[in-house]
């Protein structure tokens, strides 16, 4: 009898609890499935223009990047200017998104003209990226 | 011989839940690995293509960024500051829209610092056009 519940109480002793484990591991995933937004960065370095008046936006929403060589970026590739009312509309088939444009401070100012008419073009509001000041 | 069926039976109950980790652990680095945090603050241009030639619309203001980093409107030189006294005289009643001409080689960044001193006069909309 003795020697059968010492046994035991090892036994118990020896499994690790991994119940606060799960715990943990349930909120970071609840935590990444509320926040999770499956946006593609257009990859480039941009170095943002400044405005006074800026307001948050939209977490959900279709990337492009215009660089200060006047390279549009959307999703880690270079595309062609022609290219972005096709591509907003096809995204916008589904869900409907709004555009930020993230342009360089040294971009063409007419590129970035040439970009908000494309996607305002397609009916999507669109915003450009800045810093605060 | 009856304790050690007691033993089996609370063995029974038990639920085995590592399937259930393994497939937790799972998706949560599937999320890690898909979510990409986007932060950005920024300016909404709020003009709307309107197609409808009946509709009536407000006279718009308009104002050039030339590429010589010069801030016009009807000619005359405003700079930043002067776009904003202006767009927020003639939005005093009524928010009124602002079509910005941009020249071609005209920098971004005072576009958007003119775009942003009209919208925070009170500008409805700020149209950008691309001049040639």
């Amino acid at each position: 009898m003795k020697l059968r519940r010492r046994i035991l109480k090892r036994e118990e002793l020896e499994s690790i609890n991994v119940s606060p484990l799960i715990d943990v591991v349930f909120i970071l995933l609840i935590f990444f499935i509320v926040s999770a937004s499956f946006v593609k960065i257009p990859g480039v370095e941009i170095n943002r223009p400044m405005a006074y008046i800026a307001e948050d936006l939209q977490k959900n929403t279709i990337l492009f990047a215009l660089d200060s060589d006047g390279v549009i970026h959307y999703g880690g590739e270079e595309i062609p200017l022609s290219q972005v009312g096709p591509m907003i509309e096809e995204l916008r088939r589904e869900v409907d998104l709004p555009v930020t444009i993230q342009v360089d401070l040294e971009a063409d100012g007419a590129q970035l003209a040439k970009i908000v008419r494309e996607a305002t073009l397609t009916g999507a509001p669109v915003s450009v990226a800045t810093r605060k000041p | 011989m009856k304790r050690r069926l007691s033993i089996h039976q609370a063995e029974n109950v038990e639920i085995n839940v590592s399937p259930l980790i393994d497939m937790v652990f799972i998706l949560l680095i599937f999320f890690l690995v898909a979510t990409s945090f986007v932060n950005e603050i920024g300016l909404t241009s709020r003009h709307q293509d309107t197609a409808d030639p009946k509709r009536k619309l407000d006279e718009p203001l308009v104002f050039e960024v030339t590429a010589r980093g010069q801030v016009l409107g009807d000619g005359l030189e405003l700079g930043i500051s002067g776009v904003g006294s202006r767009v927020r005289t003639a939005s005093a009643r009524k928010p009124m829209p602002v079509i910005l001409k941009i020249e071609e080689g005209a920098r971004a960044d005072l576009a958007v610092l003119v775009m942003d001193a009209a919208l925070g006069a009170g500008a409805k909309a700020v149209k950008l056009s691309a001049v040639e």
